[in-house]
């Protein structure tokens, strides 16, 4: 450990760092927009000045720790200085805040408040750029906004190791383009660069114009996706910002997705399949319960169900791998002992999909793979041909392979042609209404919030099981609202 | 670019061992005086040769001035166009020459001798303005000068 004088406190700190890390890792803020802890340190960007003591100033995030060092972060040297630097990068930025998607986020807005806050000191007018430049199918490049701090060049050489991305021409002529004839779209990890941007220059197609950052706010979550379990945030309206004049699906849709920074499992990385879970949560929902096909009540649903069960001679469970921990413990608990269960795939990999890789992709598509087998046994799907009863949970099963005297018992989310095929079918909720767990596939444990209104008509998994094994009784107890 | 991967391999014996992307500035330089210019198949051999992605051979191919995409005229005349040979009468130089060719900077005459083209200095300050054609420096000229060295460029 190296003892260091920050604003005159002392600081304990690892030998081998900087001043910025051993600075942020104590509380105290320095601005900075090339340096990101992921990626290498290049220190072009020079706003993370701070002061020596007695020895003039210098860059933090490359600025090694020694014994007994004193750093001032904020004097009036290192202000003047930043002041200068932030002057220097808007001689030609638009200061377009007012259109543009990252105002309320931005770096350099909130830098621009606090060291300087001026119009530009040129008296030539700003040099005009690129504007909306396709980096890819999702991603668009507003050149005039870019600072060139290069840390969308060092993702692609460094994370995703793409190699797409680099800087062209110099000085104020300098871009950043990708190589001649290639796009991001050859880069499954692409979309990290538009939340590592400190600026609006990168910007996200599917979230263009879509929403002021301040009307949002952030459900922790966990990607779905698959067996890596990359904890997310789910980004949707602030409560108080549901507003009558925007409909119900615009107050309650996710708006984006972006990492939570995990160090156990996905660090601050994850992939584009992961920000296109909105479009995999916003499909049509299923909130009927149905009996071959006929629209019935939940209550009638279940009793059902119940009915089927208790007829049944064999039965087999096909479990869903999008469960959660406690709602897989829930099915072992209530109905273990009456099903021969299999944890099945409900999702497999769609074609031109990244099936594997070795930065965060893995080749199963499902969350709560080995949650479920270590709960249910890790056994290959076999379903004998007299079986009478087949519990199927979650998407993937086509019906026209299973026995034909078996009877079906579907518990669904979403609105598919096979729920009316089924003897009867129970309408579940989805991750986003209700909270848990999953176990990723190295045995990690993360957790989701609820962060939309469950669907009337919809059950918990965890609150149907003991509904469907209660001996006799009525199941109208069930918290089936 | 092929036949010169012997010499490239001499110039990699004075770099440490796992430098290879330093090559790159020397191969292009030499690549360019061997062809004129650097062609898409010496970036593909280039990528392959040294093993670094292509969008670094980009940028270096967008960041040096000095290196170029496209063939050139024979005779390559670069106006210096900085303070001292601009002091000294360079934008003169430049205009006579654009009368004399029928070409602005950076344009080829089109029967394919010469190429204009502006550049910054060549660091002969004290014998202002110059002009380098191909590799040689000419010095100290005057407008009569220029018509007499344009005569013996053929």
């Amino acid at each position: 450990m190296t003892a260091i004088f920050i604003n005159g406190q002392p600081v304990e700190t690892g030998e081998h760092t900087t001043v910025l890390q051993a600075a942020l890792a104590n509380g105290f803020y320095i601005p900075h927009f090339c340096w990101h802890p992921a990626l290498s340190i290049v220190g072009n960007c020079r706003v993370c000045v701070v002061e020596q003591e007695g020895r003039g100033v210098g860059i933090a995030c490359n600025m090694p720790i020694s014994d007994g060092m004193r750093v001032l972060t904020d004097s009036d040297p290192v202000r003047a200085q930043r002041k200068a630097m932030l002057q220097f990068i808007l001689l030609n930025h638009p200061v377009d805040c007012g259109i543009c998607d990252k105002a309320g986020e931005c770096a350099l807005q909130d830098y621009h408040y606090e060291y300087n806050g001026e119009p530009a000191i040129s008296g030539d007018p700003k040099l005009p750029s690129t504007k909306f430049f396709p980096l890819s199918e999702r991603i668009l490049l507003d050149n005039e906004r870019c600072i060139l701090c290069s840390r969308c060049v060092r993702f692609t050489r460094e994370i995703s190791k793409s190699n797409v991305l680099g800087l062209e021409h110099r000085g104020d002529s300098m871009l950043v383009r990708p190589a001649e004839g290639r796009t991001l779209d050859d880069d499954p990890y692409s979309d990290n660069v538009v939340d590592i941007c400190p600026v609006g220059a990168l910007l996200s197609r599917s979230f263009l114009y879509q929403s002021r950052v301040w009307y949002l706010e952030p459900t922790p979550s966990v990607c779905p996706g698959c067996a890596r379990g990359c904890t997310v945030q789910l980004w949707h309206r602030k409560a108080e910002w549901r507003v009558k004049g925007l409909d119900e699906r615009h107050n309650t849709r996710i708006h984006r997705v972006t990492p939570l920074e995990n160090p156990r499992v996905n660090g601050p990385w994850i992939c584009n399949k992961g920000r296109d879970l909105p479009e995999l949560l916003d499909r049509p929902r299923a909130t009927q319960a149905l009996q071959k096909g006929e629209t019935v009540s939940l209550m009638q649903a279940i009793e059902a169900a119940r009915g089927l069960l208790d007829q049944a001679g064999k039965r087999v469970a096909l479990v869903s791998s999008w469960g959660s921990n406690e709602e897989l413990r829930a099915f072992r608990n209530s109905l273990g002992d009456y099903f021969t269960s299999f944890v099945k795939p409900d999702h497999l990999p769609l074609e031109g999909e990244v099936v594997e890789d070795d930065l965060l992709i893995r080749a199963d598509k499902n969350p709560n793979t080995r949650a479920g087998q270590d709960l249910l046994g890790a056994g290959v799907v076999q379903i004998p041909e007299d079986t009478d009863l087949i519990l199927v949970w979650g998407e993937g099963t086509d019906f026209g392979t299973l026995p034909r005297g078996a009877k079906i018992l579907f518990l669904g989310s979403w609105l598919l042609p096979e729920n009316g095929h089924a003897d009867v079918f129970i309408p579940i909720s989805i991750q986003t209404e209700r909270r848990g767990h999953y176990t990723n596939f190295e045995g990690v444990v993360s957790a989701f919030e609820p962060c939309q209104p469950r669907r009337d008509g919809v059950i918990d998994a965890e609150t149907l099981f003991p509904l469907l094994s209660a001996p006799g009784g009525s199941a109208s107890g069930g918290g089936a609202a | 670019m092929k036949h010169l991967i012997p010499e490239f391999e001499r110039l990699k014996t004075r770099l440490p061992p796992g430098h290879d992307a330093t090559l790159l500035v020397p191969c292009l330089r030499r690549i360019q005086e061997d062809r004129g210019f650097i062609d898409n198949s010496d970036i593909d051999g280039l990528v392959e040769y040294l093993g670094i992605p292509r969008i670094q051979i980009e940028e270096a191919l967008s960041f040096y001035g000095m290196l170029r995409r496209k063939p050139i005229g024979r005779w390559h005349l670069q106006v210096c166009r900085n303070v001292s040979c601009s002091m000294r009468g360079a934008e003169r130089l430049i205009d006579q020459l654009i009368g004399k060719l029928g070409v602005q900077p950076g344009e080829t005459t089109p029967d394919g001798r010469f190429t204009l083209s502006t550049v910054e200095c060549l660091g002969s300050c004290g014998t202002a303005p110059v002009v380098m054609v191909n590799e040689a420096y000419h010095e100290n000229l005057s407008a009569a000068d220029l018509d007499a060295l344009l005569e013996r460029l053929d």
